[in-house]
Formats: structure tokens, C-alpha cells, sequence
């Protein structure tokens, strides 16, 4: 039955998704429900002098109006509890919550909302990273004394010495912008009180688990007392990883044990949630006329927006990827997270990985093009090796294999005969407005939870019959965004016990029925959910065969042990697993516009093993389309902390048109010593190096670098036109 | 409130609605028909996208009273005896679904495309899909899907518009 695994088997919640027939969160909502309607401090810092609720709640249909008095625990966050649930006295961005206006009807909410009347004294904003760090910026946690949210140093070797011993020396800036999570199904839900007296919340998260925690604790119930249930989720990529909504459901249906709907719009979803971090990375790198890369040298500075999130991992995350996935002797890094009065920055999809790479993968190209080396020999001889040191100072977990990568890419590229790899390729239209160019990229990013940071996932596996297993149960508390987890657990499950996979039944979206496997987050369940099940599935078996009927094993499954980076150093062991990436890219770019439209992607990855093929390349091409966006289009702006593109008509999604028709996946499998069959985590590491790739391919032509992300028409515009003026300022290239 | 009556999926509905009653909250709160999705308010996704007399229209741009008398198909009419439209069937087969919150919308879209244009190129496929939005898929087993359902409509001799 292994023969399952790596088998492309069609989804089974297809048939649902295709007929309409499955239900997301906002079509649990049933006639009878209330309405719950959120108001919006719709200003980016002001204190609360008095909210008055009385017209709101003679409002007619209106049943009551929350406020921050009503929240027995008014603080919640993933990391810090640094949120309120609703704002007290200071409101620090444009969604922050103020009251919620419950009502017999969604017009009547919406109507009473506007009625609550909320004075407002505004305060100074602070809304640029950088002024957030002077000192007498203004505060934006006032009790905390300073914006700076987290930082961390990482020290490895010298790199004074390393510097000034080096042949060459680049330094320049970048910097990358907010990306909005832009699923398509946008937060909703339902919560009521059941008939054991427990508050339910079914909506749609990355996490059960922590759902409900941060919901016990909001609401001072025991963990028991609250049930988490998802529906269909439709889509994640990290934008469901903090509470939304699911947390004031919670605290409506609790408060007046009456069953509550909240659906928001568009506008609701983009201003209410947070976004990927901006960052803007200075940098300086050194090498030997031979090529070898000496010293890294880098300040990465993130906006975190008005509350913590995930800034501080996030941050991290960036910080250990500054040297990109190249073996460096010397590193100095300096990374902050801020404070500011913008909308909060948290996890998406990659999770401070592009943002680093962004830089480092552009820096290493033009490290190349100074020494006049190929760019493809340059990361020949620099990129990690198997047991190189992480400039954290320890190996690498085992499984390395950004080479192995990059080369599948090479040789894809020349079976393809696109360019010859990036080097001194002729234009095909050179006298043209058209110029086409390719680019190369390579990319690292860690599976699972990082920094000593508790990392476990467990799993029931039920066996029943008599004389042969008739039918098996699984449980495991592992959501599916729409990424195809629920397969691959089927698959892991089906194969591991001998099964074909309809005799079994998974049961994954109820914390009070499934186990905590963890969240939808770091490329992670496949490696942990799926070894959890593995191991629960074997042990189940072991009881099967010593005649224990039904048999029923749970198994907690515990990666290497990760530790906490050291404040002085950043000495320690950050991840147990890497995903390795390359791609190529080869684009076109319009000279009189700035336009660039990309052409063709290779993207190898090392997958370790795909459980179910079609469903990797999937979230291959998925991520590339996110990846696409972000290098491009999406440009997410906000001024004086108020967002500019709350829309789709003003945020720029990628379309069928926009994406190349040639996408080329390539799948490596190279197993990895903890994933079940050899799987590791694959989701998010095409969105590492596309955008650096296409920066390189911008830069093969027209000659010119981007240096800011999303690469719009105007910035390609002007880099070409500066090029075209003078050399390139701050580079000694 | 004004009364209009609508064949929804085969089905005749006569139904009091407000004016401002868009067609997709119409569909969804009044006759359940919580297949077609709402992603956006402004018109840029598609995910609400059904037929009205055979033609393709994004559902949060029409007022329930504009469809007063008018044939209206959605994604859970598609299916005919229980036996799904070769789109659903491709894009089950094809895996052009992640998350399938777009996937009505698409469906929905791809079907008047065929209908119009019963042998797409790759290209036409997806100037005929522009107005839907994916974030999951990438859009590359989108266009597998619907070639998939044209090479069978055409294959098994049915009309796309049957």
C-alpha cells in the first residue's frame, strides 16, 4: 500500500467545492441568528474620551452593544498579549475595534454601528519605521516606553577583518512592502452556546488549538468550555493565524447565549486583519576575487504595525536568512521589529524569508557580475553544503540540498534552451521596446516552529473489525486551507495501515474531537500531522495484532529539539528542517512603460517525498502566483496609517493573463530524516527567491536593478531611466 | 418590497425583496442557494458569478428585481441526475481547485466561455477567465480543467450549452 504514497489521488472535498455544495463559514449563517457588526476606530492613534452607546442601542433590532468593559480578559496575541479585544481608552491603528453592535438583523447592525458615538482625542502617529526608533517619536505602547518591539543581533567570525581583507565589497538598500493575504472567502463565522453550556465558534483558522486557548483565556472558561470548529476554509497563507472575528463571536454568543453571525466584507477584511511585514534591509557583502563569499553584514528592520502578532519569529526568521542559504564565515546582523501606528504585520507565507532574500539573492548576482563570475559558479561555490554552520554557529539539520536544486534548474534551463543561464545571453530584440532577460534565485526557509519555540503534533489512529481492520478513524486537529492536507493525512494513514483510503474516516475540524497537531502554518503539517499520524497508525497497528479490539493508539510526534537564539550572539539551533528552493525565471520588459511580464518559471524544490504529487505542484504554481503578485502587482498602501487599497479594484491580484503559461515544476526527493516517507514541508518556498529572480531577470534586459518590492511599472521605470543617467549610486561594483 | 418571480435552477420562486436586494445576497439568504460565493463587494473576483437567460453575469452587480422573470442557473444546477457537468468533473479531475472558494465562480464562467467558444486555445481560456480571481492555484490547472470539459463536450458530441 505505500504504493499510495506519491499517488496523485483526486480530492474529496472536490465534490463539494464543485457543486457547490460545501459550506464556508459565512453559509452556516441561519435565519433566527444576531448580527454582529464591528466598529472601527477608522483613525490610526487617538485616546477614547467616551463612547456612547445609547442611540445605537435604540436603535430598533439592536439587542446590545459591546464595549471593552464586557471583555472579562480584554488582551489577546499570538506571542504578547499586546491587543485588546475591544479598545479602552487607546485605539493605535484604523482596525482596531471598539464596540460590537449586535442585532435581530445584518441591516440593523450595520445601521446601529454608525450610531455609536465615540469621542476621540488624536494623538501624534508614528508611521515610518525608522522615525518609530528616534527617540521622542511618539509611542505607540506607551507603558512599554519605546517601539522597539524585538530585536535580536547575530555575531558569527569578524566581519571588520573579514571586510577589510576582502576583494570586493557591495553595499546597497531594499525594501519590500506590505502583502495582503487576499484569500478569497473573507472572515465570517458563527458562535452559540450549546447544551453542555460550552461556547462553539465554526468558522475558519489555521489552528484550533490556539483558537481556543486565546478564547478561554479572553473569556476566563476553562480550555474545555470552548469548542473550535472550521468549516470550508477558503484560504489562509497565514492571514487566519491570528484572531479576527472568531474571538468577538466568541464573546457576543457567551455574553448573551444566543446564537451570533459576523460576516465581513471585503473592506472589514483587508483593514481588519494584519498583513506580511515591510522590511527594509541594509546591507554590505564582501568577497575573494575567487569567488568565495567572506562576510554578510545586514540591518533588517520590519514594521510590525500597531500590535506584536508574530513580529518577533518573524523577525528572527529574516535575521538567521540574511546570508540567504550561503555558507558565510563572517555575519553581523542587526534586526528590529517596531511599533508603528500601521496595520499590524504577522505571518504570510514564507514569514520574513522573502523579504531577507530579497536582498541577499540580488546581492549575490551582483557580487557575481562585480567579480565576473557566472552567477550560477558564484553559488556553486558559496551555497550551504551538508553540515556547513548556519550563522547562528551551528550545522545545518540534515537534508541539505539547495544544489541539488539549483542544478535541476540549470539543466532545465538549457533542455529548454532558455538563455544559457543568465550570462551574456543575446537579445533577441535588442533594438526593440521589448527586452527579455532571465533571472536566477535560490532560496531557503524553515519547516515547522523555530527558536526552542514548543513544537509537537499528536494523533489518534482507531481501528475496528474483527477478524481484518474493517474501517479505521483518524483524528487530527490539522485544518486545510485548501492546501490538501486532509489528503495527505488519508494517504500517510491509508498507506501506513494497509488500507485503501475510503476505509477511512478523518475527523479534523472539531477541537473537541481531534487532537492538537499544530498549526496550518511553516510548511509544517505534512512533516508533523503526517509523521503523527505515521506513528499513531503503527502503533495502532502493533495493538491490532495483539488482539486489543477496537484498537486505539494516540502518539505525540517531537521534531529535534530547536533552542532560543542567545540575546548577544544569536548563538543557538533555530530550526530542525530546512525547504530548499531555485528557480529561473525569464521575463520581458517594457522600456517605454516599465511594464515586465513574465514569460516562463522553473521552480525546483526539494520535497523530500511528495505524498500526492498533483497536489504539490499544485501548491507550486498556487505560491507562484502569490510569489508573481508580490514581486509585481500587489502594492498595499497605506498613508498616515490609513489604508489606501482596502479593494480589489485598488489592490492588484495576479489574473490568468498575468501568470506565464510555461510553469515548470521540478520535484526533488531527497528524503528528510523526520518527515513521514521522507517528506518535508514544501508550501511556501516558491515565494523565497521569484521576486529577487525576476529583479535579476529586470536586470539581464535593461541593465538596470529594482531595489524596491512590488516592482511596479513606475519603479522599473525609473531604475532603467537612472541607469540609462548615471552609474548606479552606493555601489562600488 | 417588490415581488418578482425567478426560475432558479429549473425551479419557479415568486419572492418579496427590497429593491436594494442584490441577486447574490437574493440567491444566498432568501433561497439558500449558498453555492455562489461573495469575495470582494466591488466586482473584481467572479466568485458570485451565474447565469441569467444563459449568459455568465457577476451576481453582486445585478439587483434581484433586474432578474424579475429571468432564468437563472447557479453552480448547484449544473449537475444534471445527479451526474456532474464535465467542468466539475475537470476541475476534480485536474485538481484546478485548492481552497474552492473561487471554483462556482469559475465553473460558472468557464461555462459560458464554452458555450461561446466550444474549442478554446490555451490563450482564449484565459482572456475568457479574467474576471475571476484564484489566490490558490495559479491558475495552470484552472486552463487543464477546462480543456478537460471541452475535449469531453466535444468528445461525447454534446453541445456546450446543453
Amino acid at each position: 500500500m505505500t504504493a499510495l504514497i506519491g499517488e496523485s489521488l483526486p480530492r474529496p472535498d472536490a465534490l463539494g467545492k464543485v457543486t457547490g455544495a460545501a459550506n464556508y463559514p459565512a453559509d452556516l449563517v441561519r435565519a433566527g441568528m444576531l448580527h454582529l457588526k464591528v466598529v472601527f476606530a477608522g483613525r490610526a492613534h487617538a485616546r477614547i474620551t467616551a463612547i456612547d452607546t445609547a442611540a445605537a442601542l435604540a436603535y430598533p433590532g439592536v439587542v446590545a452593544v459591546l464595549t471593552a468593559a464586557d471583555v472579562p480578559y480584554n488582551a489577546f496575541g499570538l506571542i504578547d498579549h499586546d491587543q485588546p479585544v475591544l479598545c479602552a481608552d487607546t485605539v493605535r491603528f484604523q482596525g482596531d475595534k471598539v464596540a460590537l453592535v449586535v442585532a435581530e438583523s445584518k441591516r440593523a447592525a450595520a445601521a446601529a454601528a454608525r450610531l455609536v458615538q465615540v469621542s476621540y482625542e488624536d494623538l501624534p502617529i508614528v508611521t515610518d519605521a525608522r522615525a518609530a526608533m528616534q527617540p521622542g517619536a511618539p509611542l505607540v505602547h506607551v507603558a512599554r516606553g519605546s517601539n522597539v518591539l524585538f530585536s535580536i543581533p547575530i555575531r558569527k567570525g569578524d566581519v571588520v577583518q573579514a571586510f577589510a581583507e576582502a576583494d570586493i565589497v557591495i553595499e546597497d538598500e531594499f525594501s519590500t512592502s506590505w502583502q495582503e493575504h487576499a484569500f478569497l472567502q473573507p472572515e465570517a463565522g458563527i458562535a452559540y452556546v450549546d447544551e453542555q453550556g460550552r461556547v462553539v465558534v465554526e468558522t475558519a483558522g489555521q489552528w484550533l488549538h490556539e483558537d481556543r486557548k486565546q478564547i478561554a483565556a479572553m473569556l476566563g472558561l476553562p480550555e474545555d468550555q470552548v469548542v473550535i470548529r472550521y468549516a470550508a476554509i477558503g484560504g489562509a497563507f497565514g492571514g487566519r493565524e491570528d484572531l479576527s472575528i472568531q474571538h468577538v463571536l466568541a464573546l457576543a454568543a457567551w455574553r448573551l447565549r444566543k446564537p451570533v453571525a459576523l460576516v465581513w466584507n471585503r473592506e472589514e477584511s483587508m483593514i481588519g486583519h494584519h498583513k506580511r511585514h515591510p522590511i527594509t534591509v541594509r546591507c554590505k557583502w564582501g568577497a575573494r576575487r575567487d569567488g568565495t563569499i567572506t562576510a554578510v553584514q545586514a540591518e533588517l528592520l520590519a514594521d510590525g504595525g500597531a500590535y506584536a502578532s508574530t513580529s518577533q519569529e518573524v523577525t528572527k526568521v529574516a535575521a538567521i536568512f540574511a546570508n540567504g542559504a550561503y555558507n558565510v564565515a563572517n555575519v553581523w546582523v542587526d534586526a528590529y521589529a517596531v511599533y508603528t501606528n500601521n496595520v499590524p504585520s504577522g505571518a504570510f507565507r514564507g514569514f520574513g524569508a522573502p523579504q531577507a532574500q530579497f536582498a541577499s539573492e540580488i546581492m549575490v548576482t551582483r557580487l557575481a557580475h562585480a567579480l565576473g563570475i557566472d552567477p550560477i559558479e558564484l553559488r556553486r561555490k558559496n551555497l550551504y553544503r551538508e553540515g556547513d554552520i548556519e550563522a547562528t554557529q551551528r550545522p545545518l539539520p540534515p537534508g541539505v540540498s539547495v544544489r541539488e536544486c539549483m542544478e535541476a534548474v540549470v539543466t532545465e534551463l538549457r533542455t529548454r534552451r532558455i538563455g544559457d543561464g543568465g550570462q551574456g545571453r543575446e537579445q533577441s530584440h535588442a533594438t526593440s521596446h521589448l527586452r527579455r532577460g532571465i533571472g536566477l534565485a535560490c532560496g531557503i526557509k524553515n519547516v515547522g516552529y523555530s527558536f526552542g519555540y514548543p513544537e509537537q503534533a499528536t494523533a489518534t489512529v482507531e481501528l475496528y473489525g474483527e477478524q481484518a481492520i474493517e474501517r479505521a478513524i483518524v483524528r487530527v486537529g490539522a485544518a486545510d486551507v485548501g492546501q490538501g492536507t486532509h489528503l495527505a493525512m488519508r494517504q500517510i494513514a491509508a498507506a501506513t495501515l494497509g488500507l485503501a483510503p475510503e476505509q477511512l474516516t478523518l475527523i479534523t475540524d472539531d477541537s473537541s474531537q481531534a487532537p492538537n497537531a499544530g498549526s496550518a502554518s511553516a510548511s509544517r503539517l505534512t512533516l508533523m500531522a503526517g509523521r503523527a499520524v505515521h506513528e499513531a497508525a503503527k502503533a495502532a497497528l502493533q495493538q491490532w495484532q495483539d488482539e486489543e479490539r477496537p484498537a486505539i493508539a494516540t502518539v505525540q510526534f517531537r521534531p529535534p529539539a530547536t533552542t532560543a537564539l542567545a540575546p548577544v550572539t544569536g548563538e543557538g539551533t533555530p530550526n530542525y528542517c530546512y525547504g530548499y528552493v531555485a528557480q529561473a525565471v525569464e521575463v520581458e520588459v517594457n522600456t517605454l512603460t516599465g511594464q515586465v511580464q513574465v514569460l516562463s518559471i522553473i521552480s525546483a524544490h526539494d520535497v523530500g517525498r511528495a505524498i500526492n504529487r498533483q497536489q504539490v505542484e499544485g501548491q507550486i504554481e498556487g505560491c507562484l502566483a502569490q510569489a508573481l503578485g508580490y514581486a509585481l502587482l500587489e502594492h498595499f498602501q497605506v498613508r498616515d496609517g490609513r489604508v489606501l487599497t482596502p479593494h480589489f479594484s485598488t489592490y492588484l491580484l495576479p489574473t490568468a493573463l498575468d501568470m506565464p503559461t510555461e510553469i515548470v515544476p521540478i520535484i526533488l526527493e531527497l528524503a528528510d530524516p523526520n518527515g513521514p516517507f521522507g517528506a518535508r514541508g514544501m508550501s511556501e518556498m516558491a515565494l523565497v527567491p521569484l521576486a529577487p529572480a525576476i529583479a535579476s531577470a529586470i536586470h539581464d534586459a535593461t541593465g538596470a536593478w529594482v531595489t524596491q518590492q512590488p516592482m511596479t511599472p513606475e519603479r522599473v521605470l525609473a531604475a532603467i531611466h537612472a541607469q540609462t543617467q548615471a552609474p548606479r549610486a552606493g555601489s562600488t561594483e | 418590497m417588490s415581488t418578482i418571480s425567478v426560475t432558479v435552477n429549473g425551479r419557479t420562486y415568486q419572492s418579496d425583496v427590497e429593491p436594494r436586494t442584490l441577486l447574490v445576497h437574493y440567491l444566498r439568504e432568501q433561497l439558500n442557494l449558498t453555492g455562489t460565493h461573495i469575495g470582494c463587494d466591488t466586482s473584481q473576483c467572479g466568485a458570485c458569478v451565474v447565469h441569467i437567460n444563459g449568459q455568465s453575469v457577476k451576481s453582486c452587480t445585478v439587483l434581484a428585481v433586474q432578474a424579475d422573470g429571468a432564468e437563472i442557473t447557479t453552480i448547484e444546477g449544473l449537475a444534471q441526475n445527479g451526474q456532474l457537468h464535465p467542468l466539475q468533473e475537470g476541475f476534480w479531475e485536474k485538481h484546478g481547485l485548492q481552497c474552492g472558494y473561487c471554483t462556482p465562480g469559475m465553473i460558472m464562467s468557464a461555462y459560458d466561455l464554452l458555450q461561446q467558444n466550444p474549442n478554446p486555445t490555451e490563450d482564449e481560456i484565459r482572456h475568457g477567465l479574467e474576471g475571476n480571481l484564484c489566490r490558490c492555484t495559479g491558475y495552470q490547472n484552472i486552463v487543464k480543467a477546462v480543456q478537460y470539459a471541452a475535449d469531453k463536450m466535444n468528445g461525447s458530441g454534446n453541445s456546450p450549452g446543453e
